[in-house]
């Protein structure tokens, strides 16, 4: 410890700079390559803060330099010159551009890699990309950049999380990549501060194998900002602050449509007209109108970074506050971070890193996407009803379905609070020994509380709705703990035999354990006096403890791995890979609790050979190509072990008793699931590094998936807490394509830009579920619809599941001719949807269900631009999703219920249209799920737009500053859809049930003023 | 010195590491292992409560039963309002029903958590265990008893569980082996249980003896039933609650004419994912009067609102002659009981301005959510007129004595009446068929009326659409057929 202080003082003093004998040096930077000057180009007197940059012209000039300074010239794109000052005054300097990011490194799992020997598909994103989205959540910098990575957001709501699935869906259980942050395990992602992060690297292929059981969906490896050695002081302040509107409103029906509508409806069930006198009636009430507001979001940051000869520093703070475009203050996100890094040499041999990063968030959120919901709501509230009734108050939710309910009294009366706090260490050393090894060991840990509180007021909403709370004030307080540490020691060799044998050898170890605790106590029967502040567990007349049942109040789960990697090549030329992991997890029995991972790739720089080496087309070319199998232990825990974890409760004297009851069915035969990735490609450069492309084939195929499969429920499996066995069931193979092109280019001194384009196909199909039946069911469709999509062998996973339409039966004749559709419940009638006999027995049953859909995108694309003029730069994002298709399950289709403007074009004779059914009352088989509700659900989005302004910096220098950027920015900017839905881009996540539409909360248009000042 | 003191702690660190055996990763659930229980009585007592927890998943057996007889309607919301109830209702279900396969599969939980016990039933032994035996037996009949009446020959497992694996090679029993388990079960728990528990709602010695007779005269066992059930009539202590209105009141649980019971309570929430976790009637919820609302402090203000399922038909209630007292009070006209009270309610689907008022939410419980799901209305299983009911057909079917049945039957209409003006004087088959009418009548709303046209080859008679050879027993889920292999025979006729 106390070399530590001394060490910090140490580099403290470092700082203070020294000066003697000034000189004033001036010059003229140009392109080593063209000869055109480069305006803005760092100068700075190595080691102080003594510096300038170049003007428009290129031309610098700099005060106060002594003979024997070391001038550093930086400009990003170009590789750093370092000039030492003599007695010459006028020091020109042609820059040379950086081509060779293929110098870069790359970080590949315990170790890192020049870019260019890498065999792996692997795909960086640096902090340039992330600064210019403004994410408020990390995944969101990684939509669209990285072909391969899809990113699907599951809520537009202020800290609601995103899907990221790499290369397709490989499960229906849990198909997350492995993300570590500096090497630490982080599952929620809401907790990071995207201005903190460095670099994203995505591992997308067998390359990942180093991290064995745990790379079957991918890793993303995320990297903090830390200082760099022998750079002074400097802090960075970011802030903006700007407002979120929504993107769209479900055009419904005004007052008067709707009843002339329901007027319709009831007459074709022969009752009365509801509304006599529609006259009065006029628009009525817009609910989506009363419902949506522009809400704030504000975000400020500043880091401070430095770094003395021996040692690296960085500390950051931020605090980001959104609220929500439903329901403002009462769906806010707020996070406040606090960060710090340090490294440092304590011997030239001798590495020491360490950061600490304190995260708390707190959100609020309102009931979203599922029935009754409040877009839900504002979607199928009749308009003829008020706001307010005459007393002022919310009007009631009279002749409603017991779900729909005032979706306004319903924020008024929700009452919720989620806060997490959490705290991640790393700690690691360095030790570099005998010339070629070194030793590294790291020790990452994170412990995070989430505290939550709710509270039922009593509240009746009329018609006896499901949301009514009559007598009971209900107080929920939760708290979970979650603890886990990653122990990582590793040894590397390093070496270079005959000049051109090069090998590098890696051994080690993993160990990694987590655990958390659960509490849940609701307390019931709390006092008129109570209130959401207020309410504590005590005020309840009784507390119960849901877990007292279900006694899962604790979970440990543990990792123990050992694994090696070999890497060689021959001059830089041909490379080999070869990795091996060996994992042991408490997932699975004591008969299969090991498992072996072995991966390899090879790669062949073809730009070093003689005859591509002094191209002009080609700068660089290599092959490469990969295989592994790759392993996943995200099942759920003890499957293998038959265990009473299950509910038993009963009642005797009136009270509840708890007893013991067995819970989710075993399978000790529980194994590791295998994945087999392969992966082909090639990455170029081309027309003086101008152009680079990166294109690759993959395929996956998972074999013996862990499912929870149905099973036959003689086995008791849906007994209250049980559940279906996990059982190595199935296969999924995701095959595509990826291909990314980028070119920059500079057209003037003053004009530059920089263009790049990813694709990426995938064909996602299951080839096997051995569950005797072929398949497994999910989803929900309207009200209690269930098998609406499902796993099933030679279809893509989730596929929509439901009857086929054929149009709309136009006259009695028709309905005659064609099968008898009544077994669904009703004898169709001139008007009805008219479906389709797929196995032809003649009539029309649930038994002629077919595949319907597929909410899998063929297709997704990204396109970045980014152009630099003078002080202005501007980046627009695009992305694209094709051949995807949604469910629209947002309507109610009740008899009172609002409908869709869409309804205007209802069936109303024969030959008035053969899209929409007609509209009654009465009993028809329209509502059951069939393609009739599927829609395309392709998009276009404009994801970001950005304008900068960076201020000269000769005028920044009187106010000691390095750099002022201001910009104003606008994501979400514009979609181009056909989906008639609140948002093409959204879904639940659920690898099975995904892709239906409940009213999901859109993400919202922001419009974002901001600065970014560094001195 | 101190850079080996650093070397040191590095190479420490990972020596530490890489000797970290294997051992590492095996971890001990914090839940018990079920292989591992029943060393304590309280282990058995515990598992015991998990077992009678299935009994409360019988709501749906009750409703649906009700539902597929000619007393009342689906109803619900639309056509498509639960589509295998709808289809019962119709007599056009499938062997893909998705109620069909909750009875099923909750009907195998309870068996299957009674077997968890018996399995194991003698690994220790304490004073009373005969008791948790016994109750553990009558458990499984139940169940089983279920399952026959509703799908025939089904797989049978004794005294063990059905694991992971076998359901690959367990075959379906033919009913009569079925029978003869149940009871073999239900003779022991007659032989071993109390005639009262210290706990209110354990099964009792009357409650066994009741299921057995009732089983024996689903056998048309008459003889045997009659036995056993004239020795509950008249050595048990149960009677008829006095007035027939206060029978399914919530402040009448475990009355004196309740022999078997089913516990419910509103003390716990519940929701639609997990209805066979909810410990409140969630057939109530179901049953209720559709957007029924009454001002507070009104005289409609006893009811609660809820799903519209389950509507008794208007010749349900003509059925009852006006004088009948049971008439009002079994069925809730809601037409009139809106125009006397003021209380307004909407329709739902197949409305027919009937409720089945025994089981429709009261006001007056706790309304956790989902509030439809957690009424507290307890499930009178085997009422003592139902017991007398049954003690009249096995006298009057088995030819034993007329005279008994008569006495039997004329104990619940005297009550139904209010007086003795109504007392049957039949004999033979008159009789029978008046017995029949009085099951009808006495027990409408309370799942049993289909299970007796079927089991007294009525069915076809009285229900539209029912088809003989077909209908009398429901098609085993299609699904579980497959599931298990496809090595069973559906059921005839679907």
């Amino acid at each position: 410890m106390k070399k530590i202080i001394t060490l910090i003082c140490v580099f403290c003093i470092s700082l203070i700079s020294y000066g003697q004998n000034p000189l004033t040096i001036e010059g003229l930077i140009t392109d080593d390559n063209d000869g055109q000057p480069i305006p803005s180009v760092n100068v700075i007197i190595k080691g102080t803060a003594n510096g300038t940059s170049s003007d428009f012209d290129g031309n610098y000039k700099l005060a106060n330099v002594t003979v024997g300074d070391i001038l550093q010239f930086s400009y990003i794109g170009y590789l750093t010159q370092e000039v030492t000052v003599s007695n010459v005054t006028t020091i020109n300097v042609q820059l040379k551009e950086d081509v060779s990011q293929l110098d870069e490194i790359v970080i590949v799992g315990y170790g890192t890699q020049k870019k260019k020997e890498v065999t792996g598909a692997v795909a960086t994103i640096n902090s340039e990309t992330i600064d210019a989205l403004k994410p408020t959540r990390i995944e969101q910098a990684l939509q669209g950049q990285v072909a391969g990575v899809n990113v699907t957001s599951q809520s537009g709501s202020p800290g609601s999380a995103s899907t990221i699935s790499i290369r397709g869906i490989s499960t229906n259980g849990d198909n997350r990549p492995l993300i570590l942050l500096d090497g630490n395990v982080i599952e929620d992602l809401s907790v990071v501060n995207p201005s903190d992060i460095e670099s994203y690297t995505v591992l997308k292929d067998a390359t990942a194998g180093i991290y064995g059981v745990r790379a079957a969906n991918g890793v993303i490896l995320i990297t903090t900002k830390t200082g760099r050695k022998e750079t002074p002081l400097k802090f960075e302040y970011d802030a903006y602050v700007g407002f979120q509107q929504t993107t769209r409103r479900i055009p419904v029906l005004n007052a008067t449509d709707y009843a002339l509508l329901r007027n319709e409806a009831a007459a074709a069930n022969a009752q009365p007209l509801p509304y006599n006198n529609i006259q009065t009636l006029g628009k009525g009430t817009d609910w989506q109108d009363e419902l949506f507001q522009n809400a704030l979001i504000f975000n400020n940051s500043i880091t401070v970074s430095g770094g003395s000869k021996k040692s690296t520093y960085s500390f950051g703070s931020s605090l980001l506050t959104q609220d929500g475009i439903v329901g403002g203050p009462k769906s806010n996100f707020t996070r406040y971070t606090t960060r710090a890094n340090f490294g440092t040499d304590i011997l030239k041999n001798l590495k020491l890193k360490a950061n600490l990063i304190y995260t708390g968030t707190i959100r609020k959120s309102l009931p979203e996407n599922s029935l009754g919901s409040v877009l839900f709501n504002a979607v199928n509230f009749r308009p003829d009803v008020p706001v307010y009734n005459n007393a002022g108050e919310f009007s009631s939710s009279v002749t409603h379905p017991i779900e729909v309910v005032n979706p306004l009294k319903q924020i008024d009366n929700t009452f919720n609070r989620t806060q997490v706090d959490k705290l991640s260490g790393v700690f690691g050393l360095k030790y570099d020994f005998w010339n070629h090894f070194s030793a590294e060991t790291n020790y990452q840990w994170n412990y995070s509380e989430v505290r939550s509180r709710s509270f039922n007021p009593i509240v009746d909403y009329g018609n006896g709705s499901v949301f009514n709370n009559t007598t009971n004030r209900q107080y929920v307080e939760g708290e979970q703990i979650f603890r886990d540490y990653t122990f990582d020691a590793f040894v590397n060799y390093e070496n270079t035999f005959n000049e051109n044998h090069n090998v590098k050898a890696t051994i080690g170890t993993s160990v990694f354990k987590s655990t958390g605790d659960f509490y849940l106590a609701i307390a019931d029967g709390l006092p008129s006096s109570s209130t959401f502040n207020n309410a504590t567990l005590n005020d309840g007349t009784s507390i119960t403890d849901p877990y007292a049942a279900i006694s899962n109040r604790f979970f440990d789960s543990r990792l123990l791995s050992y694994f090696g990697r070999l890497q060689y090549n021959y001059k830089g030329k041909y490379l080999f890979s070869a990795v091996v992991r060996r994992d042991g997890s408490t997932s699975f029995g004591p008969e299969n609790k090991f498992g072996i991972f072995p991966s390899g790739s090879i790669g062949w720089v073809a730009s070093d050979e003689s005859f591509l080496e002094n191209s002009n087309t080609i700068n660089f070319l290599k092959f490469r190509s990969s295989y592994g199998i790759l392993g996943n232990d995200r099942i759920p825990a003890f499957g293998f072990e038959s265990l009473l974890s299950g509910e038993g409760v009963y009642v005797f004297n009136d009270t509840i008793q708890t007893g013991t009851a067995i819970g989710p069915i075993s399978n000790p035969e529980i194994k590791w699931e295998k994945q087999k990735a392969f992966d082909i490609g090639f990455e170029t450069r081309l027309f003086k590094n101008k152009i680079n492309i990166t294109a690759d084939y993959f395929n996956r195929t998972t074999d013996d998936l862990l499912l929870q499969v149905e099973s036959s429920r003689v086995l008791g499996n849906n007994a209250p807490g049980s559940s279906n066995p996990t059982v190595n069931a199935g296969s999924i193979r995701n095959k595509g394509i990826e291909f990314q092109i980028g070119y920059k280019d500079k057209i003037s001194k003053y004009l530059k830009f920089n263009l790049s384009y990813n694709v990426t196909t995938l064909d996602n199909e299951v080839l096997a579920v051995n569950n005797d039946i072929g398949y497994i069911f999910g989803g929900s469709f309207g009200i209690g619809q269930e098998d609406v999509a499902r796993m099933q062998v030679g279809q893509p996973i989730g596929v929509f599941y439901g009857l086929q339409t054929n149009g709309i039966f136009q006259t009695q004749a028709e309905v005659n001719a064609h099968p008898s559709q009544s077994s669904l419940g009703a004898t169709a009638q001139p008007g009805d949807i008219r479906y389709v006999d797929t196995n032809n027995d003649g009539e029309i049953t649930i038994e002629d269900k077919t595949f319907i859909g597929d909410p899998i995108p063929d297709v997704t694309m990204g396109l970045n631009l980014t152009i630099d003029y003078k002080n202005f730069d501007f980046q627009t994002y695009l992305f694209a999703s094709v051949g995807n298709d949604i469910v629209r399950n947002y309507n109610r289709n009740d008899e009172v219920t609002n409908l869709t403007v869409y309804s205007l074009d209802r069936w109303t004779g024969p030959n008035s249209t053969n899209t929409d059914p007609r509209l009654t009352n009465g009993a028809t088989t329209n509502n059951l799920f069939s393609d009739y509700y599927v829609e395309d659900g392709s998009f276009i989005r404009a994801q970001n737009m950005q304008l900068g302004y960076t201020f000269n910096k000769e005028k920044l220098s009187k106010l000691k500053l390095d750099n002022i950027r201001v910009y104003a920015s606008v994501s979400n900017v514009f979609t181009l859809s056909k989906y008639r839905g609140f948002d093409p881009t959204g879904s639940n996540g659920a690898a099975i049930g995904g892709g239906f539409d409940n009213g999901f909360y859109p993400n919202p248009r922001t419009f974002l003023f901001g600065t970014n000042i560094k001195f | 010195m101190k850079v080996n003191k650093y070397i040191f702690s590095v190479v420490l660190a990972c020596v530490v590491l890489v000797s970290c055996s294997d051992d590492f990763v095996d971890v001990q659930s914090q839940n018990q292992s079920s292989e591992n229980y029943f060393n304590s009585e309280q282990d058995y007592q515990d598992a015991l409560i998990g077992a009678y927890d299935l009994l409360q998943s019988t709501y749906l057996n009750v409703m649906l039963g009700e539902i597929a007889s000619e007393n009342t309607l689906a109803g619900g919301e639309n056509a498509n309002d639960a589509i295998g109830i709808q289809q019962i209702d119709d007599m056009i279900h499938t062997p893909n029903n998705e109620q069909l396969r909750d009875i099923w599969g909750w009907m195998y939980a309870g068996v299957n958590r009674a077997n968890f016990i018996l399995e194991f039933q003698d690994k220790i032994d304490f004073p009373g265990k005969e008791n948790v035996i016994a109750q553990a037996r009558f458990l499984r009949a139940y169940y089983y008893f279920e399952l026959v009446k509703w799908f025939g020959d089904v797989p049978l497992a004794v005294d063990k569980r059905i694991l992971f694996g076998e359901q690959f090679d367990i075959d379906r029993t033919p009913k009569e082996n079925v029978y003869a388990q149940i009871e073999l079960d239900l003779i022991y728990a007659t032989n071993n249980l109390p005639v009262t528990q210290l706990d209110l709602g354990r099964v009792t010695k009357g409650a066994a003896q009741a299921l057995l007779g009732k089983v024996y005269l689903y056998q048309d066992k008459f003889p045997e039933a009659a036995l056993i059930l004239d020795e509950l009539i008249e050595t048990g202590p149960y009677d008829l609650v006095t007035d027939y209105n206060t029978i399914f009141e919530n402040d009448n649980e475990n009355n004196i004419e309740s022999v078997f019971e089913v516990q419910y309570t509103d003390l716990e929430g519940a929701g639609f994912g997990c209805l066979q976790c909810s410990e409140g009637n969630v057939a109530v919820g179901f049953n209720g009067v559709r957007n029924y609302q009454a001002d507070p402090n009104t005289a409609g203000d006893v009811f609660e609102s809820g799903f519209s399922f389950n509507v008794p038909t208007q010749e349900m209630y003509d059925a009852f002659s006006d004088d009948d007292l049971r008439k009002d009070i079994a069925i809730l006209n809601i037409d009139q009981w809106a125009a006397t009270t003021g209380i307004t309610f909407s329709t739902g689907f197949e409305h027919t301005g009937f409720y089945n008022r025994k089981y429709i939410p009261r006001t007056g419980d706790a309304n956790i959510g989902d509030a439809n799901l957690t009424n507290p209305n307890n499930y009178r299983a085997i009422r003592f007129a139902d017991v007398l009911l049954m003690g009249a057909e096995a006298n009057n079917r088995g030819n034993i004595s007329d005279d008994k049945a008569q006495m039997y039957l004329n104990r619940v209409r005297e009550r139904a009446f209010g007086n003795m003006s109504n007392n049957t004087t039949a004999t033979g088959n008159a009789l029978t068929t008046e017995i029949y009418q009085e099951r009808k009548l006495e027990l409408v709303g309370e799942g049993h009326q289909f299970f007796d046209l079927v089991r007294t080859g009525r069915a076809a008679s009285q229900i539209p659409g029912f088809q003989s050879g077909k209908h009398e027993v429901f098609p085993i889920p299609a699904i579980e057929i497959a599931l298990t292999g496809n090595r069973w025979n559906q059921n005839p006729g679907y």
